[in-house]
């Protein structure tokens, strides 16, 4: 570690190579802001995954303005996954050296700003496309588009690729503004963390901006949900609409055959999804909805791993990851209060809470703050605990009443996806964290399905996903969305019948 | 490589050859300390003490009002720190101005520490402490106020006399600090009621290393470097006779050549001034007519300070800069910021300094490499649309 520039690092402060902007860019990407002191800008035309032309700026120290110009170099001409595997220790290869203690941050910038112009070329090719397309169907070669989300589970998948032989790129999405760092240009970043992840194994990396995509299908229909009285499961929106699509479209874009990503499940023959080894970890339950085409060319290495294992992994791989906590819930709640998140996006009409026979007991301040099975802030004073049965929202009522009421024998499911023939479904789990309860299935009139369970249930509540699981419990035949009974905000519970 | 241009001459001046031919005597052959009784030791006191008048002629003090020390920020602690400290234990506060040296800055920061209670006075756009402003934040509890005489970084002269004047009334020490003032503004403490005054050796065509502190007579700051009770117990430490003698002989040549000095300086000044002022987007920032005679400081928009000073430097011309890039960001420059300058602003403003050695041939060739560095910094910068 040096105090002054190398003679490299003042050659392109003089002479920088690839300097300007390009005026119909295939992609443009911008780093920093003025009250930080430096702002990097690229602009890129890619045709056919190669780089035919680079331009920079940048307003910057000269650390900053000889990263600009000598990663510009690096990947003029390259193919886009040669260039996105740039590291900053390339960079500072290309400078002659490290920086002087406290310039680091040059390199980041830069390199984040060139990864910004390469999502927007991939925005702008993908186009809506990425909302609906579940892309080609390729299996059978060894290269994959591995999701990385910047805790140790995705990394670990992208090395295992790796070590067994495929052509791995990674790619991390940019889901919502609550991602950490994602307001400043100073602070830790999950991307940036992810990139530093990526280029450490040796691997590129892609970001793809799924921001109003996510907002669509994932975090409109939460706060919706809410709303109309139903309990969401955003992770199973995300993986029905954005994660496995958007991989899919890199995967496509680069040639590649399959996506993969660092969910603990097992993709079988059919393809059919199947728990994963280690079951404390199974996320079959979120997984239903992922389209057989798209199941077919995914992979989950960790399907054949235990936690413990995939943190040892890391450890002895010498990942920054090893040590990241657990990822939350809901990644865009990440302080937990999901009813303050609804709060702030819709407004609550009060209502009355009344019993299953219609008399009022009390008054509540919205029907957004309650959702079937809920014990606490009910607000009404019982002998026995209550607990809320139904959510009305069309009368803003509030139903409650007493454990045993909220215990169902029948289940409606609909917006099915099987995998397998649904007479194979022997079990049904409807929340997440529970085990499956034996089951016989059968269609309804309206294309819909009703789950016929053997022993009663409680806390089943509309919107949550109903998944099906095979006789010998391995395999996942299907799932679905709990639906409404008949009568309103109902479901089929065992008094109602 | 020939030498580069140097215009830098606030952060340090060169050598004068004849403050150098001065300081070998004492590098070489026998040498005593002068606080040995025996004639060496006579011999460096005398040097000593000869280079203290000298000292003191330049601001008009006595003598013994000299204290020498390692340079201007020991001047500023031992000023700021030791007068703040010794004062009443209900005089808790402090006056000083929002534009001071990082030195005064970071020792009123420390008296916070201590439980000072500190009044930054705020300054008007072009770096000008307001005078009303300042008198009015003096209270009886006030132990130590203190301003910048002129500011290093704009060059802007602050009316310390009205300043100094308003603390004597109330009995209040006042510290200035005079280093970029030394030498290039009279100063005479008999007319301005200073209590302390920092000066340094380096800013003066004198060595690094050495600095003194004008202490009024009846003034006695708390010493901050204990021991064997040199500089009359305020200073303690075998003194740096060479570095003394150097600062001595530059203190007398810069009172002997002041005047053409400034006279010179300020033609170069103002040369740069018309010079750079044709660039588009290029403002001299600090008093345009209350300013040091060798400064010009300018935001120059679109560009970053570091790129453009490194950027004359391949071209033979040293200048300062501003604002220091690190990690995580920059850090603004305080004084910009007290001017209420934008930290983009801040972030784009370059110092150039001349000196006595300036030629206006190296002023020309200045302007002409400044203008391409601009120009070409600006052609890469996405933060200037031209």
């Amino acid at each position: 570690m040096s105090d002054s520039y190398t003679p490299q690092v003042v050659d392109h402060l003089v002479r920088p190579r690839n300097a300007g902007e390009i005026t119909d860019p295939s992609g443009r990407g911008e780093s920093g802001d003025a009250a930080c002191g430096d702002v990097a800008h690229f602009t890129v035309s890619i045709s056919g995954n190669v780089v035919d032309e680079i331009r920079y700026k940048v307003y910057g120290c000269v650390a900053c303005i000889a990263a600009g110009s000598a990663l510009s170099e690096l990947v003029d001409g390259k193919h886009v996954l040669e260039a996105a595997s740039v590291s900053k220790a390339d960079i500072e290869d290309a400078l002659g050296g490290p920086l002087p203690a406290g310039k680091e941050h040059a390199l980041t910038l830069v390199l984040d700003a060139l990864h910004k112009a390469f999502e927007d070329h991939w925005n702008r090719a993908a186009g809506e496309m990425l909302l609906d397309d579940t892309g080609e169907r390729k299996t059978g070669g060894r290269s994959v588009v591995a999701a990385m989300s910047g805790g140790v589970d995705s990394a670990v998948t992208a090395l295992l690729l790796k070590e067994a032989g495929y052509d791995v790129a990674t790619v991390t999405f940019r889901l919502h503004d609550g991602e950490r760092g994602s307001r400043s240009c100073c602070s830790p970043d999950t991307v940036l963390f992810a990139r530093d992840t990526a280029h450490r194994m040796g691997l590129p990396h892609f970001t793809l901006n799924l921001k109003e995509l996510f907002d669509r299908r994932v975090m409109r229909d939460f706060v919706g949900s809410y709303k109309e009285g139903r309990t969401p499961n955003p992770c199973v929106a995300c993986n029905a609409h954005v994660k496995f699509h958007a991989s899919a479209f890199l995967a496509d874009e680069l040639g590649y055959h399959h996506v993969a990503t660092g969910h603990y499940a097992r993709v079988e023959e059919g393809p059919t999804l199947a728990r994963p080894m280690d079951e404390s970890k199974d996320q079959t339950y979120v997984l239903w909805p992922v389209p057989p085409d798209l199941l077919a060319r995914t992979i989950f290495p960790l399907g054949e791993y235990r936690k413990t294992e995939v943190r040892t992994i890391a450890e002895e791989r010498g990942l920054a990851v090893a040590y990241t906590p657990e990822s939350q819930d809901i990644c865009f709640i990440p302080d937990g209060n999901y009813r303050g998140f609804v709060r702030k996006k819709v407004k609550a009409e009060p209502g009355d809470v009344v019993d299953r026979d219609g008399q009022v007991l009390g008054r509540h301040a919205g029907v957004v703050d309650f959702t079937v099975g809920q014990r606490r802030g009910i607000g009404v004073s019982a002998s026995a605990p209550l607990y809320v049965t139904e959510v009305r929202p069309r009368s803003g009522q509030v139903v409650v009443g007493r454990k045993q009421d909220l215990e169902v024998t029948e289940v409606g499911v609909k917006d099915l996806n099987w995998f397998l023939d649904a007479g194979e479904a022997a079990s049904v789990q409807v929340r997440y964290n529970s085990r499956p309860v034996p089951c016989t299935v059968e269609a309804t009139a309206d294309g819909g399905w009703v789950a016929h369970l053997d022993e009663p249930v409680v806390g089943v509540a509309p919107g949550q996903s109903a998944v099906f699981y095979t006789a010998d419990g391995r395999r996942v035949v299907g799932g679905g969305v709990v639906a409404r009974g008949g009568r309103e905000g109902g479901i089929f519970s065992r008094t109602q019948l | 490589m020939t030498d580069p241009v140097y215009l830098d001459n606030a952060a340090t001046t060169p050598l004068d050859p004849r403050v150098l031919e001065s300081m070998l005597a004492h590098f070489e052959g026998a040498r005593g300390n002068p606080s040995s009784l025996h004639a060496l030791g006579a011999s460096a006191r005398d040097a000593l003490e000869w280079a203290r008048a000298s000292a003191a002629s330049l601001v008009g003090a006595a003598p013994e009002e000299i204290v020498f020390t390692s340079g201007g920020t020991e001047s500023d602690a031992l000023a700021v720190l030791g007068l703040a400290r010794q004062a009443l234990p209900e005089r808790r506060h402090a006056v000083v101005s929002g534009v001071e040296h990082a030195a005064v800055r970071e020792d009123a920061r420390r008296l916070q520490k201590e439980g000072f209670e500190v009044s930054w006075i705020g300054v008007d756009s072009d770096g000008l402490i307001d005078p009303d402003e300042f008198t009015a934040a003096l209270r009886p509890d006030t132990a130590l106020a203190a301003a910048i005489w002129a500011n290093n970084e704009v060059g802007t002269v602050e009316p310390v006399l009205e300043l100094a004047e308003a603390c004597a009334e109330r009995d209040i020490p006042f510290h200035a600090d005079a280093v970029q003032a030394g030498g290039r503004v009279p100063i005479d403490v008999c007319g301005t009621p200073v209590s302390t005054l920092a000066l340094s050796g380096h800013k003066l065509y004198g060595p690094q290393g050495i600095g003194a502190l004008y202490v009024r007579n009846g003034v006695w700051p708390e010493p901050i470097v204990c021991g064997g009770g040199q500089e009359k117990g305020l200073r303690s430490g075998t003194q740096n006779v060479a570095g003394i003698v150097g600062f001595g002989t530059a203190a007398r040549l810069a009172r002997e050549e002041m005047g053409e000095r400034v006279a010179h300086e300020k033609a170069l000044r103002d040369r740069i001034l018309a010079g750079v002022e044709r660039i588009p987007d290029v403002h001299l920032n600090g008093h345009r007519g209350r300013r040091l005679s060798n400064n010009v400081h300018l935001t120059v928009s679109g560009v970053e300070a570091e790129s453009v000073v490194l950027f004359l430097d391949t071209l033979g011309y040293a200048i300062g800069s501003g604002s220091a890039c690190s990690s995580g960001g920059h850090k603004a420059s305080p004084v910009l910021i007290a001017m209420g300058r934008s930290e983009r602003d801040a972030f784009s403003s370059v110092r150039i300094t001349v000196g006595k050695d300036n030629t206006a041939e190296e002023v020309d060739g200045f302007l002409g490499a400044f203008s391409t560095a601009v120009a070409q910094l600006r052609e890469l910068s996405p933060l200037y649309a031209g």
